[in-house]
């Protein structure tokens, strides 16, 4: 099985490294091939919005950037980690720069999915994703909205599960680590 | 003398043609330009593009009310808009005393049912409360790809609603007063009807995709491993 850990971090977010090196060895712990990819290195051009990954080049961005290989290895994958300080209650600017390219992996057409209105799937399989937002200190609205934000992607997404939750700055690597086992056990992909 | 009050939009789509954001932002600030308003407005691609940070910072710092008005992106706001938050925030989080200004929020979506912008906007009053503005509201409107980026008084039979919406929310932000209510379920009403949404929309991404002569190969795997 293959686990990408999309990195929104800062650079020399030491915090956000030592976490994303947790959830590597614990994903590498229940099988996984993992790949991690750091945002804030990749050079990623902004989505115009002008759909032609729909209807000129489709399946494909025009943009011919680092954007390619986060699509690449966000649909390859059994398992597609968001890692980002959570920001205003959703993404950071470095993560949402990577997400906003992987439209071109679903359909242009629409669906109902009970009674709400979604794109349709373009490939037969799409990873389960999991969301790990990081907060300086407890905050349940930024944390609710976080949450929120991840099913409403695995929703659109097409993730067969998903699972989200927020882990502190200054945790403990121990209680950062349970964390995480908790929720690679609720998405159940690991053996 | 009253000091002249200046109101900053931040259109969040980097549409090259003109885009459902800047049209009801521009419909809405030239609303508060009839009350007195100053207004300036600014791409937040643009500000990404040319690294002009310190042009938001200074523009922000100026204005009273500050106007987003962005598509939904992957069920939030578009990456240049968040880049621009983080600078605003980043900003203000760093002076120890802050002037009182509103922020408005205009949400528009491709989808057919408004409701997918409602984290969007609770991630813009996240940022408002971070930033230390005041919180006024958000207007949200799906569909928003029937306006097909014309002059919203063109199609008056298809806009009427969102007008109304943004003529009560002009009104009230010029009174200091939030979005009201009856300006939120405005905008909330579908400007045609589900089905026939689906339908043209469906049809038009075909018709595109025939255009561009890629109608046979339009569910194209490129990716697959």
């Amino acid at each position: 099985m293959k686990a990408v850990i999309l990195n929104g971090a800062e650079k020399d977010d030491r915090d956000i490294d030592n976490i994303s090196t947790i959830i590597s060895s614990e994903l590498s712990d229940s099988g996984f091939e993992v790949q991690s990819l750091d945002l804030h290195e990749m050079k990623i051009a902004y989505c115009l919005g002008c759909f032609e990954c729909w209807t000129k080049t489709p399946g494909e961005c025009r943009h011919n950037d680092d954007a390619r290989e986060v699509v690449r290895q966000f649909i390859q994958s059994d398992l597609s980690v968001l890692l980002t300080p959570v920001t205003f209650g959703g993404y950071s600017s470095n993560l949402k720069k990577g997400l906003d390219r992987i439209i071109c992996l679903i359909s242009p057409f629409f669906m109902q999915i009970n009674g709400e209105t979604h794109h349709k799937k373009r490939y037969d399989s799409y990873p389960h994703i999991i969301g790990i937002g990081v907060l300086p200190e407890e905050d349940k609205e930024s944390e609710r909205i976080f949450t929120t934000l991840v099913s409403r992607n695995a929703l659109n997404a097409h993730a067969p599960s998903h699972s989200a939750g927020v882990v502190l700055r200054n945790q403990e690597s121990e209680t950062i680590r349970e964390n995480i086992r908790s929720l690679l056990d609720e998405i159940g992909v690991v053996q | 003398m009253n000091q002249v009050k200046r109101i900053l939009l931040l259109v969040g789509s980097a549409k090259q043609t003109i885009s459902t954001s800047e049209l009801i932002g521009t419909y809405l600030i030239e609303r508060l330009q009839s009350n007195g308003y100053e207004t300036e407005t600014l791409f937040a691609h643009k500000l990404l593009k040319s690294n002009s940070w310190e042009r938001l910072l200074s523009s922000t710092d100026r204005a009273d009310i500050i106007v987003i008005a962005f598509p939904l992106f992957v069920d939030c706001l578009p990456y240049s808009v968040i880049k621009s938050l983080e600078q605003i925030a980043g900003h203000r989080q760093a002076k120890s005393e802050l002037k009182e200004q509103t922020l408005v929020c205009l949400a528009n979506c491709g989808f057919p049912e408004q409701h997918h912008n409602d984290t969007a906007i609770a991630i813009c009053r996240q940022f408002a409360r971070e930033a230390g503005f005041k919180w006024a509201g958000a207007l949200s409107l799906g569909g928003g790809e029937a306006i097909g980026g014309q002059p919203l008084f063109k199609i008056k039979r298809t806009t009427k609603n969102v007008m109304k919406a943004l003529d009560l929310t002009a009104e009230a932000i010029a009174l200091g007063h939030p979005v009201p209510q009856e300006a939120i379920d405005s905008m909330a009403k579908p400007m045609v009807p589900k089905w026939i949404y689906l339908l043209m929309g469906g049809w038009g991404w075909k018709r595109r995709a025939k255009k561009n002569r890629v109608l046979k190969t339009i569910l194209h795997r490129p990716y697959e491993g």
